[in-house]
């Protein structure tokens, strides 16, 4: 038993993680409050904090990742149109160019064939124009190149147009000073200018987005390496900090085990002990009484009175041992007995105890004011030893009166437990000794003024504590006393 | 009856013997008492086998039984008594120090008849011993030989005439 107790408490200590060493003393100062505070953290907490992270860092790669792929796949189709409008400006060109020296060989030579060149391009230009405007449709300087590019391709057109009208009215000599350079010669530089500022800027557009492209395409990878190996991180820390307190866990677990092997083993040991008390200290006193019992028979008239009380006091000392024993025995058993939590009715207890004791009430006159009493969750054994010796005590120490007054009532009650009082007319006790009331063997009385063993309060504490109640008294010299006790109540009750 | 049939006293301890004795001769039994000081002992008187080779037959009328003694323990005897199908019958009284509620409820488990906790003060153990003496070795009417095995008796004794 002396070595269980000398032994640490059996209550695990927290689990909590290894501060890590810091070599610089100012970060030891700047993190060392941030140690503190996350070694506060329950392990759930903990985890749940590196679960959060890592949902948080594939939240923002996801995010930015996604920003980057719309990016490419924008850029991608702005190519596409980017490649078809220079593709189209030199279809639109070529056309022009057709057109330019088709109305000028007409003015030329007046045949009528070269016309039909002329006319096809005219006829294909508005279609041109509508690709032309919906591939720059964005906004931008490149539509108002477009616009003005338009504007242009219309004059020259007119402008050839009137030149091919005034020849087939007037023929060659009408338009001699056109038929060489053309109706529309600076409509067509103009034309060609724009068109290549319109080609350069696209090109420069386009070669900027590739830039782009290749920028954020390495962005993109180098972000998810860096995500995927911080994750990674964090997801190691997760494991090793759940590994670390399953790990603690299992040996605290296996500690309380070997720990409970041992309380069992002692507890074991106590009740052998108790045992042999029980049986083996018993017989020798039967043995004292017994043979003073026959030595007084035996030795019969020739004993004098002072030898037959020598022979009594033998007797009564060996009863009265036997009694602390058993006493002891009941008081040992209370504190290792496996208990019951039933609900137990107080009323009809208390009637049990009265019945139990009715051979102690014979003779006496006693005034009994029993309140009604709550039902409580409990022992009902053991509960039953608190009321028995409560009365008891209450009986004893009301014997010298010549009218005892007993009562037992609830001092108070609140939702969840009861405070029961028995309260006696007795010769009561002094207050300043109140601390030794409930303690093993502290008596306040002389043996030849009240028997007694000084256990029966103990036990009534030991009861009450194994119940989760508390005890206490209150009295005054040859005032009575009144002994408190409370009682979680029953579940129903609540 | 013609035979008178004994009690058997199982006691360890001379000095609790000789107080049952003297109990027991308060109301003049103690001659039918036969004293055994161990628990082997107690077998070989009712399998009449070591000293009491040559004893007369016969089952005792009750066993008072304590339980802790050195050899055989109580226990083990009322064990070995009440699944031997000829002993079975033989009352069991229990007579011992210990109420240890263990105790109680292996003696009955086993088949003990009676429990019966010595009493520290001496006229109570007097009265007590008395008193058992008396019920199991005169008022109590002991089962006939012959019985069998769940203790019933064959019609052909019943039907004889005492």
């Amino acid at each position: 038993m002396e070595s269980i107790t000398q032994e640490r408490p059996v209550t695990p200590a927290p689990v909590r993680s290894d501060p890590v060493p810091s070599n610089s003393p100012a970060s030891t100062l700047k993190t060392g409050w941030f140690i503190e505070w996350f070694s506060h953290w329950s392990i759930e907490r903990r985890v749940l904090a590196g679960f959060g992270l890592v949902f948080a860092g594939i939240v923002v790669i996801s995010t930015i990742s996604y920003r980057n792929t719309t990016v490419l796949i924008e850029n991608s189709r702005l190519d596409t149109k980017s490649y078809e409008l220079v593709q189209l400006l030199g279809s639109v060109e070529d056309a022009l160019g057709s057109a330019e020296s088709g109305h000028r060989r007409y003015l030329v030579t007046g045949d009528e064939s070269y016309l039909t060149s002329y006319q096809a391009v005219v006829e294909r230009m508005p279609e041109y124009l509508r690709y032309l405007r919906s591939l720059t449709n964005e906004g931008g300087q490149q539509q108002d190149r477009v616009a003005t590019l338009e504007q242009l391709i219309a004059r020259q057109l007119e402008a050839e147009a009137g030149a091919i009208t005034q020849r087939k009215k007037h023929g060659y000599e009408g338009v001699r000073h056109l038929a060489l350079s053309g109706a529309a010669k600076n409509e067509i530089d103009g034309i060609h200018r724009l068109m290549t500022e319109l080609d350069t800027v696209e090109q420069r557009a386009l070669q900027a987005r590739v830039a782009q492209s290749a920028a954020s395409t390495k962005n993109t990878i180098a972000l998810l390496g860096l995500g995927a190996f911080l994750q990674l991180i964090l997801l190691a820390s997760v494991y090793f900090l759940i590994h670390h307190d399953v790990t603690e866990r299992r040996r605290v677990a296996t500690e309380l085990q070997s720990r409970g092997e041992l309380l069992q083993a002692a507890n074991k040991e106590l009740e052998a002990f108790s045992y042999s008390v029980s049986h083996d200290l018993r017989a020798p006193l039967r043995h004292i009484d017994g043979y003073a019992a026959l030595l007084s028979k035996a030795a019969g008239e020739a004993l004098n009175d002072k030898a037959r009380r020598y022979l009594q006091t033998i007797s009564g000392s060996a009863k009265q041992m036997g009694q602390l024993i058993d006493d002891l025995l009941v008081f040992s058993r209370m504190g290792r007995q496996d208990m019951l939590h039933t609900t137990v009715n107080l009323d009809q207890l208390i009637k049990t105890v009265l019945h139990d004791l009715r051979l102690d009430l014979q003779e006496r006159t006693i005034s009994w004011t029993m309140h009604p009493l709550p039902n409580v969750s409990g022992d009902p054994a053991m509960l039953r030893q608190v009321f028995i010796n409560l009365v008891s005590n209450a009986l004893k120490f009301t014997a010298t009166r010549p009218e005892a007054k007993i009562e037992i009532g609830v001092a108070k009650q609140s939702p969840s437990e009861v405070e029961i009082f028995v309260r006696d007319n007795g010769v009561g006790f002094d207050m300043q000794y109140v601390d030794k009331l409930f303690g093993v063997f502290q008596r306040l009385h002389r043996n030849d003024e009240f028997e007694g063993t000084g256990i029966g309060l103990a036990n009534v504490r030991r009861i009450i504590h194994r119940h989760g109640g508390r005890t206490w008294a209150e009295g005054a010299l040859d005032q009575g006393a009144s002994f408190y006790f409370s009682l979680p109540l029953a579940r129903s009750l609540r | 009856m013609t035979t008178v049939k004994p009690i058997l006293l199982a006691e360890d301890n001379p000095r609790d013997a000789e107080l049952a004795l003297a109990a027991m001769e308060e109301h003049r039994i103690a001659d039918k008492v036969v004293v055994c000081h161990d628990g082997a002992e107690v077998l070989d008187y009712l399998y009449c086998r070591g000293v009491f080779a040559s004893r007369q037959q016969g089952n005792p009328v009750v066993v008072f039984l304590d339980l802790k003694m050195p050899k055989v323990d109580g226990l083990e005897v009322l064990k070995t008594i009440k699944n031997d199908v000829n002993l079975k019958p033989i009352p069991v009284v229990m007579l011992t120090s210990s109420r240890e509620e263990c105790d109680l409820a292996q003696s009955y488990a086993l088949g003990a008849n009676a429990y019966v906790v010595k009493p520290v003060e001496f006229h109570q153990f007097i009265t007590a011993v008395k008193e058992l003496g008396v019920f199991w070795g005169v008022i109590n009417e002991p089962p006939p030989e012959g019985s069998d095995r769940y203790g019933r008796v064959p019609a052909s004794v019943t039907r004889k005439p005492c």
